[in-house]
């Protein structure tokens, strides 16, 4: 699983001693030793947000433009920007150039934008960098995410407890780590408490394409589906739950005024706290490129219960967590075997936060999401 | 069978969609004028049936409301492609950027909240008790029978059983001989221009009040887009046009109900169906039967502004 990172190893020990890096990865993916980015105040501050879609999306880039909300409440007198829908094409490397030429001390890109984003970095090596869902560090770039596949296994836990027929429906975006993270660990939740659980996967190739997903939480509810669960930046899928009198799941916000009654939880992230410290930290001249996994419950959580979620299930689903969260419980244990019979995690053996992170292949019982 | 109309449901809700706004644009292309701003047009009228729904609770005042502004972005339309004789591509793609701009800008307040009231199914009585096709397609919400049954039925009567739909497919064809013979070019083109455009208007609210009922930036996603190419496949008839949006809810949600029954197609195959379908449909019987060709044949004078004083 670290080969994922290989790219950068041979960078990284070139560059020498491993700074501080996060506290939960293996030691060979610390961080290059930092650029000096000396202190700077807070009146000449200027922080830079990229951003995949709009800010009033109500999903992902709602949150984390609340973040950037949180950053101005923190520290008024510095300077921020932003951009919205910023597309996955050289136009992001003109966005961000753009920012740099604009005196920014530290930019955020909220995706993951790969060489786009790099050929920036590796250009303007006085300026910080941060890049959410990235894959490698450099000498001014850090990356970002949120362990979403612990609140997701606790709503799977629910499903399992929730769904009559153990026919669990998921509409993904694309094939990528995050998708399969997810439709995983929401699986395994389910099949914590019922075995015989599958989870069908339909794919629209979108992070927001609300007609795509209303169409594919159809599908998935006329083919026995009795609880839906996603990936998407919008509550196209849960409109369908609440007319079909079925339940789901959601990302990224409370999105339970889209369907009170088939609302069961959310995968709610929460940036705010990180990119406040992420900036004092830049201020005061300590920022180092770092790679952060925001655990459960610091960044990333369930949502509160819908309200005809019962007693009994919140109760059981809350066990699990607060496993997780006092007990540093993972589910994610061995023996695990991928959806082709072939056991890929051995008895015995746990998952590390960095094999979560770049999950690629599907469990036993989730169809439809390719590998 | 019960799969049949499972896909049968899904597909008439989502082709209403493209139906509707290509129903707007054959009347726009038949009177010689190409529209682009579809795709502009439905996201302004989205915006717009989600806006007075959420002000009035009552859809059907959404819905007339997005046709208003459809009529009203339609005569700016018409005002620079007829009246002005601006390039009609040129204007088509600024009114579809100035539309989805515009819903953006504008629908901020709206976005990520559900809609107030939506369009309520209601069966027709003995229809929608037929096998099959009775529950997909005769117990819809209203809007559904306007688009399939009505509008088409209206719209094909007008185009082709009147006088004034010969005048008005004279002016697509020949402006200048429709000219000479005392039709009114200029008038013709302008009113069904901004008639085409009210029609769109109504899809978005279509889209916002009974298929997706919510608001939110980039709701339409292209589907503008396929309607424009709809209509060239559908050889600029409004039956063809309705019959071919439906084909393609079909095709659409095959892929969904492919990959939710677990089909062993790969997904990426599954959701290439649609697109694989538009390529199919407007080369395949072009080159399979030649004969047929006459019949896809576009309006003659289509996108050529008229002058009366220049030939």
């Amino acid at each position: 699983m670290k080969s994922a990172l290989s790219i950068d190893r041979r960078r990284l020990l070139g560059l020498g001693t491993a700074a501080g890096a996060g506290l939960l990865l293996p030691p060979s993916l610390r961080g290059a030793q930092a650029a000096s980015f000396p202190a700077v105040a807070e009146k000449d501050a200027v922080i830079a947000f990229g951003h995949v879609g709009p800010v009033n999306d109500e999903g992902w880039t709602w949150s984390h433009d609340q973040g950037m909300k949180a950053v101005q409440a923190a520290f008024p007198k510095a300077k921020t920007l932003f951009v919205e829908s910023i597309p996955y094409s050289a136009d992001a490397t003109r966005t961000f150039r753009q920012f740099a030429t604009q005196k920014a001390n530290l930019i955020f890109a909220t995706s993951q934008y790969g060489d786009f984003y790099k050929d920036v970095t590796k250009r303007n090596r006085g300026i910080a960098f941060m890049e959410c869902n990235g894959s490698s560090l450099e000498e001014n770039l850090g990356w970002y995410y949120f362990a979403h596949w612990y609140p997701t296994y606790v709503i799977g836990v629910a499903a399992g407890l929730m769904s009559k027929t153990g026919k669990l429906g998921y509409v993904a975006s694309f094939p990528v780590t995050s998708c399969y993270a997810s439709t995983n660990a929401f699986l395994m939740g389910a099949r914590s408490v019922k075995p015989e659980a599958t989870l069908q996967v339909v794919t629209i190739n979108s992070w927001f394409d609300p007609q795509a997903a209303t169409q594919a939480g159809v599908a998935l509810a006329n083919n026995g589906c009795d609880f839906l669960f996603g990936i998407m930046d919008e509550a196209g899928y849960l409109q369908i739950a609440e007319q079909r009198g079925i339940k789901a799941a959601m990302w990224n916000t409370d999105m339970r005024r889209f369907g009170p009654k088939a609302y069961v939880s959310s995968v709610v992230i929460d940036l705010k706290a990180y990119y406040v410290d992420q900036v004092a930290k830049r201020l005061a001249g300590t920022w180092e490129p770092k790679a952060t996994i925001l655990p459960l419950g610091k960044g990333v959580d369930r949502d509160v219960w819908g309200e005809t979620v019962p007693e009994a299930v919140a109760k059981q689903a809350d066990a699990v967590r607060e496993k997780m969260l006092s007990g540093g419980f993972n589910p994610f244990a061995g023996e695990i075997r991928d959806n082709k019979g072939k056991v890929r995690v051995p008895a015995g053996q746990t998952m590390s936060e960095m094999d979560l992170y770049k999950w690629d292949w599907s469990i036993e019982g989730v169809a439809g999401l390719g590998a | 069978m019960e799969i049949v109309t499972g896909i049968l449901a899904t597909a008439v809700l989502a082709g209403g969609v493209l139906a509707l706004a290509a129903l707007g644009e054959v009347l726009a292309e038949r009177v010689g004028v190409v529209n682009l701003g579809v795709e502009g047009l439905m996201a302004l009228g989205a915006l717009t049936g989600i806006a007075t729904v959420s002000a009035t609770a009552s859809p059907t005042l959404g819905f007339v409301a997005a046709l208003g502004v459809g009529f009203l972005f339609g005569c700016l339309f018409a005002l620079a492609t007829v009246l002005l004789r601006a390039d009609q591509v040129l204007c088509g793609l600024a009114l579809t950027l100035l539309g989805t701009g515009l819903a953006a800008t504008a629908g901020r307040p709206y976005a990520g909240s559900p809609a107030k009231a939506t369009f309520e199914p209601v069966p027709i009585p003995y229809l929608s008790e037929l096998p099959v096709v009775g529950s997909a397609l005769f117990s819809q919400n209203w809007l559904v029978y306007l688009i399939y049954f009505i509008l088409p039925i209206a719209i094909h009567w007008l185009m082709f059983k009147t006088r004034h739909g010969l005048n008005m497919r004279a002016v697509g064809e020949n402006p200048a001989a429709a000219d000479a013979s005392g039709i009114p070019v200029t008038a013709i083109r302008f009113w069904y221009v901004a008639l085409g455009a009210s029609l769109a208007g109504g899809a978005g609210a279509y889209l916002t009040l009974a298929f997706v009922p919510s608001w939110s930036e980039g709701v339409v996603a292209g589907r503008g887009w396929i309607a424009v190419a709809l209509v060239i496949f559908a050889g600029y008839r409004p039956l063809t046009a309705v019959a071919a949006a439906l084909v393609f809810g079909v095709i659409t949600a095959l892929g969904f109900v492919g990959q939710a029954r677990g089909w062993p197609v790969a997904p990426a195959i599954l959701s290439m169906l649609p697109y694989l379908g538009t390529i199919a449909f407007i080369i395949l019987p072009v080159v399979a039967w030649r004969r047929l060709k006459p019949f896809f044949a576009e309006p003659a004078a289509l996108a050529r502004p008229y002058h009366r004083d220049v030939r």
